[in-house]
């Protein structure tokens, strides 16, 4: 056997560790059990109405999916969840460059500073809605209090309280959980730069500023459009934040499209509809991810 | 880039400024964790130093002592019902139990398919690549529900058995964990040089043995992030627990229990969230060196 031959198929070696089958088992097994067959039924009961009264489960395709596409709660959860990954996102995009631009310095001390960066990514994310629960109380919150000694709110205003001011102060929790996440990969492409396009530009009268928009941003645009990615889909399935500091309220105004799957399924107990919402918010998932994939040529 | 003096004084301030305000809530939240109730809930002003540090909090979540007793003790002296709910010892033993052993099933399933698909050519080797990192984009809700019905007919949820709940919890989370394990380990495994493990296949050796002897020694390094950020996923992880489990309460779903009708034990909460960081921090320091190329799939290398 030379070296070229190893590892292609054959149908005598199948059971041996010479064929892929062995090593690939064991994972396809666990996606297949935990991943793909939950996924059909999920599917599978979409397409059945449930009767409140009798609670049997009826065959008839199309109710749930009319349902909720006529249901204007859905469309409200719609709005939230985009609005939700698109503001926090671009925060967290913005605020991850620049402070990892801050954070790119050989000097003494910038190791700490970067290492106690990543900190926040490891708090579960129900302690940090936890955390930003207690600091956003309108009557003995640390951070509300701050804003109110500015006068920009009313004395004991409840941010999360207020259906206005609730989905801002859900983001707060994710923008500071999750800009870290920015700054390190950010970090991790700057300093994987090469130096002589800089120093060029330096020598040919670039300020710092153009060559940021000339040359960083470029040369980091497939950086950048990795992290939008994996930020971006973890943003479209925003629940952590949202069931810990508001559940979904006051009324419906901070309610995503996760969430609102959750409050059927534990509300009313209805199964073919919670999941038709749930199986939404993959078909959202997917259909975003993979548009982005495609413009921005990203391969993960 | 060359500052001046002063320019570079600021820039040091700055940076040191904005990893103070990243730091604020954690600090805080540590801060209150040992603050009597008074200075928690004083409406008048913000309690910053001066208060009298308490251990109450840490007792009753921690040690499972009674929280009327202690107030009695220390001379609070209001008799307060019931404390069991804020014992957390049993969480933090579900959290460590089902984190540990979703980080053994994740690592068992992924180092095999890694090398897989580091080492061998095989039909459909693509397919299977989209099909895990399809995995990592696909939302919890739209598998839960079904599998909360399948584990109630298999017997396996935690109110059946408590023990087969944990490990209802470990493969699920080892499902979750499974797309960054293997996208990881993949590439911890392609840093390996090819020719030393072929040269030893050429010599005679099975693959079985060049991957005991060779690819998973030379990458254990690898492994061993790839396990810690699975351990930390574990840890950290909410919706499923919460929608899998009434018994076990993992830290993260017992800690919004805290939150009742009647006001928030913003004590118990803070003692109890304070204690389920320290895990986290610890292992995130051990892998600074792994974590860029671990968020990102392997993709991104530092």
């Amino acid at each position: 056997m030379t070296a070229s031959d190893m590892g292609k198929p054959s149908r005598l070696n199948w059971l041996t560790s010479e064929h892929s089958l062995p090593w690939l088992l064991p994972a396809s097994a666990l996606m297949v059990v935990f991943g793909v067959y939950p996924l059909i039924a999920a599917v599978l009961k979409t397409l059945y109405r449930k009767n409140a009264a009798t609670r049997r489960e009826i065959f008839d395709p199309l109710y749930n999916w009319t349902k909720i596409f006529e249901d204007p709660r859905m469309w409200d959860a719609l709005l939230h969840t985009l609005a939700y990954t698109l503001i926090a996102l671009t925060f967290q995009l913005v605020l991850g460059m620049l402070i990892a631009l801050l954070l790119d310095s050989d000097r003494k001390g910038y190791g700490i500073l970067r290492a106690m960066m990543t900190l926040p990514l490891v708090i579960p994310p129900a302690v940090t809605g936890m955390m930003f629960l207690l600091m956003l109380n309108g009557s003995f919150g640390v951070i509300a209090r701050l804003i109110i000694a500015t006068g920009l709110l009313p004395v004991g205003y409840s941010i999360l309280g207020n259906s206005a001011t609730a989905l801002p102060g859900v983001m707060l929790a994710e923008i500071w959980q999750w800009t870290p996440f920015m700054v390190l990969i950010m970090l991790a492409g700057l300093r994987a730069l090469p130096k002589e396009p800089f120093e060029a530009a330096a020598i040919d009268g670039a300020t710092p500023v153009q060559a940021f928009f000339k040359l960083t941003l470029p040369m980091m645009s497939k950086v950048i459009a990795i992290a939008v990615l994996i930020r971006g889909v973890d943003l479209l399935r925003a629940f952590d934040y949202i069931k810990v500091m508001t559940d979904s309220g006051p009324g419906t105004a901070t309610e995503t499209l996760t969430s609102y799957a959750g409050r059927i399924y534990f509300g009313n107990s209805d199964y073919p509809l919670a999941s038709a919402v749930a199986i939404l918010t993959l078909v959202l998932v997917i259909f975003t991810s993979t548009v982005f994939m495609r413009i921005f040529k990203v391969k993960l | 880039m060359e500052l001046s003096r002063p320019w570079q004084i600021a820039r040091d301030a700055l940076a040191a400024f904005v990893t103070a305000i990243f730091m604020f809530p954690i600090f805080w939240w540590a801060l209150t964790s040992i603050k009597p109730i008074s200075a928690v809930f004083d409406k008048d002003r913000i309690v910053w130093f001066d208060f009298i540090p308490t251990t109450i909090n840490y007792a009753v979540t921690m040690l499972g002592q009674s929280r009327s007793q202690l107030a009695i003790d220390a001379g609070i002296g209001m008799g307060v019902a019931g404390t069991e709910a804020y014992d957390s010892r049993s969480s933090i033993l579900d959290s460590a139990v089902v984190s540990i052993g979703a980080t053994a099933v994740t690592m068992m399933v992924a180092i095999p398919a890694a090398y897989a698909l580091s080492r061998m050519a095989f039909r459909g080797r693509n397919a299977f690549l989209n099909w895990v990192l399809g995995q990592r984009f696909m939302p919890p809700i739209a598998i839960i529900f079904p599998l909360v019905t399948t584990y109630k007919w298999l017997g396996m949820r935690d109110t059946d058995n408590y023990y087969l709940g944990w490990l209802g919890l470990m493969l699920i989370y080892a499902l979750m964990n499974l797309p960054i394990a293997v996208l990881l380990l993949k590439s911890f495994f392609d840093d390996v040089p090819k020719d030393v493990d072929e040269a030893a296949m050429i010599d005679g050796a099975t693959r079985w043995e060049t991957f005991c002897k060779i690819v998973l020694p030379m990458a254990k390094g690898g492994v061993a992030a790839a396990a810690v950020l699975c351990f930390i996923f574990s840890w950290t992880e909410f919706l499923l627990s919460l929608f899998l489990t009434t018994d076990i309460r993992t830290v993260p779903v017992k800690i919004q229990t805290f939150v009742t009708s009647t006001g928030n034990e913003w004590g118990f909460i803070t003692a109890l969230g304070t204690a389920a960081v320290i895990p986290g921090f610890i292992f995130i320091l051990l892998v600074q060196r792994h974590l860029v190329r671990g968020l990102t799939l392997g993709s991104l290398k530092e």
